[in-house]
């Protein structure tokens, strides 16, 4: 590893000093010349780019950083009012979580891709060639003469080698950015760099030292200006890379460019980019062993993504199979398609747990348990049509640069959250248990201890806490509400279309919604308290108790996940001190091919040290590169709010 | 028939090779002074609470009419931490073969099975003996044993095990009465035995600082095993930790902060686990 390059980008970030540039604000100029969305984002793209100060780090290889730190708003507060009175805005409304072809620009070049564009597209290759002629200029007066060669090249023509198709990557990532799309996702890396890489590896132009430390030196380039991104929490910025996979074909597209990939991941400990790596019931047990050792560096990579699952359930959405079996990943685990895919992954979320508590409520007294489950599916189907009335007329701001780097809007699907699995399919197992099929808990008490929070009633709070079915524990009771929830959310979007002319894909997933959705819920059939946080995405819930981690794996894996495509990663955490060994190391990725062989669909392993964590909120200087996983994305621990450092600290780690 | 047990483990990574599941018996005729898991001494079901995250609340101290309670002077089921428990299930030995075999596939697709585990398996020998056979042909099979028992008892329930893990802590009979509460002569005798079958096995040493870990006795031990295969096991420093869940009290004569001697070099075929 490049110790001087890292020492200045990410532990002393020493480039942050040179972010003075600054374009002031553009929105109420903008409105007063009533420009067009797109007229603004050019205009304001060939601002961002004039703005930037080229700035040459003596020992790195990939360079562009960010010298302008502020990204100001297109569209003035009012002029946002106006916009929604109209449609739906999806988040801050600009572009994002899209999958680019990199692939097709890097290889002819901007010259080439100017010649098809439009006005606008000119516009912004003229502005990216413009800021790259100056940071060549840069180049020259530093004499780096390696630099002037690369960018004599790239951008303007299609890159010859590996360095001159990173650094062109680089270029085409940074103007993403600049440009105001978000979430920008790297795509099938290890696919689409392949030919480069292969040629020179072949050429001898590298030994796999070398290459490594481009690829680290390459990586770090994710990480320069990652603080500048959008996101929840400092971290969440999309920036996912997709490793392994097969191809159209069935090859498994694995190869010595993934393994090199996992390996810089390995050696730099960073956030970014994110490392997915595609598996299948197919893929051998090696690899699971070079992720499992990615998975002891502690950051939360690899996450895994099975093909059999994934593949399945794009194709039962209507994705040919070329484009299925392409797919990559969203700025967390939704699978998204590269070039052709313009899916909104994450425009929506389902509460379970507040729809089976208001199922609960209203039919407590109901002659059978099956009458809940029918109220829990009809409010499930109302649900969705809310979400179908409200998520209408989506707008997003129009983007060149996207123009530019997707081919075709193939697919235009929008993704809904399904979050709280474990907390509602317990709260419904448990109702069924003790009320219905035991008579144990009587209807009228339940309600009275739920509506005061379990204060007066321990001992109905211990059953249902504790002594209840909870999936997680390979119980078939709990396990099957889990099943019958997430059949019935998938069910509930069947012949839906949305307003861009897609359909709709049920998921997993919680994102931030484990906090969100779980704080105005008041205490559940579950045991769970009133405003007490559900498990991260596709988790137990989090006073299961759970100590198996194979029966975790097992609970986890019975719903026919291919119907919730939109995934959400099941999240196992196991303690560092376990992957201390050769011997344990193979032993947890053979438990990562036992979920991946059951038919599980995303999986999370992270390898967490409670005591480091513990210490870090105590002193967080010291443990400023502590790295832990939050819902799809990783982060520095001391950068987050406390209530995700809490959550973390609260899940369940396996000590084995 | 029925036995006694106090934890079945999934993903245990110490217990043998590959992925298994152990289940540990409750009950042993030891006392080693180090033992890490002291709810597996008794072989009585008793109260097992854990004191950290207690919110004084003393809700479990207030009478109850739960049968299960009874007898404990707690109840079992209104800690709102989950603290209080009983230490000891009673299995029929059907019941817990079709628990074990619940990832028979799984372990036989990656070299792994079940391993028998305590307190002392052997101490509840009929039972073990019954499950190893309900398990056989179905998964590999482990013992964890402490070698104490009869030999005609020994000989017995490792037919009917695939490998056998067996300690041999101090080579000295004296020091083993003083530091365990029982003499050695039945181990040393199972041992001998074990070594002069094809019966795969490995020998352990619990590495307990300035109790087993001298040159001296690591060098009896390693003379009397021979060429066998040893494991030396890093002494566990978080023993205590369980002690006080089940009103005991841990040990003042190790120091667990002393450095182990792993001396490795006195063995033919010996590896460190940390």
């Amino acid at each position: 590893m490049n110790k001087e390059l890292y020492n200045y980008y990410i532990i002393d970030r020493k480039h942050e000093e040179l972010r003075t540039g600054s374009i002031g604000d553009v929105a109420e100029e903008y409105s007063q010349k009533k420009l067009s969305p797109i007229e603004r984002m050019v205009d304001r793209f060939e601002k961002m780019c004039g703005a930037e100060v080229p700035h040459i780090v003596p020992f790195e290889k990939i360079v562009m950083m960010r010298t302008v730190p502020k990204l100001p708003d297109c569209f003035t507060e009012s002029e946002w009012e106006e916009i929604k009175k109209e449609h739906y805005i999806h988040e801050i409304g600009y572009v994002s979580n899209l999958s680019p072809n990199y692939e097709k620009t890097i290889s002819v070049g901007l010259l080439a891709r100017r010649e098809e564009a439009d006005e606008y597209g000119k516009r912004v290759i003229d502005a990216i060639i413009g800021l790259t002629d100056r940071y060549r200029a840069e180049a020259q007066k530093c004499g780096r003469d390696d630099v002037v060669e690369v960018l004599t090249q790239v951008p303007r023509y299609g890159a010859r080698n590996f360095r001159e198709a990173l650094q062109f990557f680089r270029i085409l990532h940074y103007a993403l950015w600049l440009e105001g799309d978000y979430h920008n996702t790297v795509g099938r890396f290890d696919v689409y760099m392949y030919p480069y890489f292969k040629k020179d590896m072949y050429a001898g132009v590298y030994t796999k030292e070398s290459a490594l430390e481009l690829i680290e030196d390459f990586f770090i380039s994710f990480n320069k200006d990652s603080n500048l991104y959008f996101g929840q929490q400092q971290g969440d910025n999309g920036q996912s890379m997709v490793l392994g996979g097969i191809d159209k074909d069935g090859n498994d597209m694995f190869s010595e460019l993934s393994e090199l990939c996992l390996l810089a991941s390995r050696n730099l400990k960073v956030i970014d980019p994110k490392i997915n790596l595609r598996v299948s019931a197919k893929t051998p047990i090696e690899t699971y062993k070079l992720g499992t050792e990615l998975t002891r560096a502690g950051l939360g990579f690899p996450q895994y993504l099975n093909d059999d699952i994934i593949i399945k359930g794009l194709e039962r959405l209507g994705y040919k199979y070329e484009d299925a079996v392409n797919y990559a990943v969203a700025a967390c685990w939704e699978p998204i398609i590269p070039y052709v895919g313009n899916d909104v992954a994450n425009i929506g979320s389902m509460n379970f747990p507040a729809i089976v508590d208001k199922a609960v409520r209203n039919n407590i007294n109901a002659e059978s348990f099956d009458i809940i489950l029918e109220a829990v599916k009809s409010y499930i189907y109302e649900e969705m049509d809310d979400i179908e009335r409200d998520i209408n007329n989506v707008w997003f701001v129009p983007s060149p640069m996207i123009e530019l780097l997707i081919d075709e809007k193939r697919y235009n699907n929008f993704g809904v959250h399904g979050c709280g699995i474990a907390s509602a399919a317990d709260a419904l197992a448990s109702v069924k248990k003790f009320v219905f099929d035991e008579n144990k808990v009587d209807r009228a008490e339940l309600i009275k201890a739920m509506d005061e929070n379990y204060e007066n009633s321990p001992e109905l709070l211990h059953l249902l806490r504790f002594e209840a079915p909870k999936m997680g524990t390979d119980n078939d009771d709990a396990d099957a509400m889990a099943k019958f929830i997430l059949d019935t959310f998938s069910a509930s979007m069947e012949g839906r279309k949305n307003s861009l002319g897609g359909t709709w894909r049920a998921g997993t997933g919680t994102a931030m919604f484990y906090l969100w959705h779980a704080g105005p819920l008041g205490a559940t059939a579950d045991g769970r308290f009133s405003g007490e946080s559900f498990g991260t995405n596709y988790s137990p819930s989090l006073f299961a108790q759970i100590t198996n981690p194979m029966s975790v794996v097992k609970s986890f894996t019975k719903p026919d996940l291919y119907k919730t495509v939109n995934g959400g990663p099941l999240t196992l955490e196991f303690v560092s001190s376990i992957f201390n060994s050769e011997e344990n190391l193979e032993k947890v990725a053979a438990l990562v091919k036992y979920f991946v062989d059951l038919g599980g669909h995303q999986l999370q392993l992270n390898a967490v040290n409670l005591e480091s964590m513990k210490e870090a909120q105590k002193d967080p200087e010291k443990y400023r590169q502590l790295v832990v996983r939050i819902w799809g994305w990783s982060a520095y621990f001391v950068e987050l709010d406390k209530e995700f450092q809490d959550h973390v600290m609260s899940r369940q780690e396996y000590s084995v | 028939m029925k036995g006694i047990i106090f934890d079945i483990k999934e993903f245990a990574l110490n217990d043998g090779a590959g992925i298994r599941t152990t289940v540990f018996f409750k009950g042993c005729p030891l006392r080693c002074i180090w033992c890490h898991n002291p709810e597996g001494l008794s072989s009585k079901r008793e109260l097992y609470v854990k004191k950290k995250g207690c919110l004084g609340c003393k809700l479990c101290n207030l009478p109850c009419d739960h049968e299960e309670c009874q007898g404990f002077g707690r109840c079992l089921h209104i800690c709102p931490k989950n603290l209080v428990s009983i230490a000891g299930v009673e299995w029929e030995a059907e019941a817990l073969a079709t628990r074990l075999l619940k990832d028979e596939a799984f372990f036989n697709s990656c070299g792994g099975g079940i391993t028998l585990s305590g307190g002392e398996p052997l101490l509840q020998a009929e039972f073990a003996y019954e499950l190893l056979s309900l398990l056989e042909g179905r998964v590999h099979r482990c013992i964890e044993t402490s070698g104490y028992a009869d030999k005609e008892t020994f000989r017995k329930v490792i037919e009917k095990c695939d490998f056998v893990i067996m300690d041999i802590k101090l080579f000295d009979s004296d020091e083993h009465k003083k530091y365990t509460g029982v003499g050695n002569e039945k181990i040393l005798e199972n041992a001998r035995f074990l070594k002069g079958t094809n019966k795969p096995h490995m020998f352990r040493v619990p590495l307990i600082p300035g109790i087993t870990d001298t040159d001296e006795n690591l060098r009896a031990i390693a003379e009397f095993v021979g060429e066998d295969r040893v494991e030396l096991m890093s002494y566990n420093k978080l023993a205590p930790a369980k002690y006080e869940s089940v009103g005991r009290k841990y040990t003042d004569l190790i120091d667990g902060e002393r450095e182990i001697n792993a001396n490795l070099s006195l063995f033919k075929n010996a590896t460190l686990r940390k």
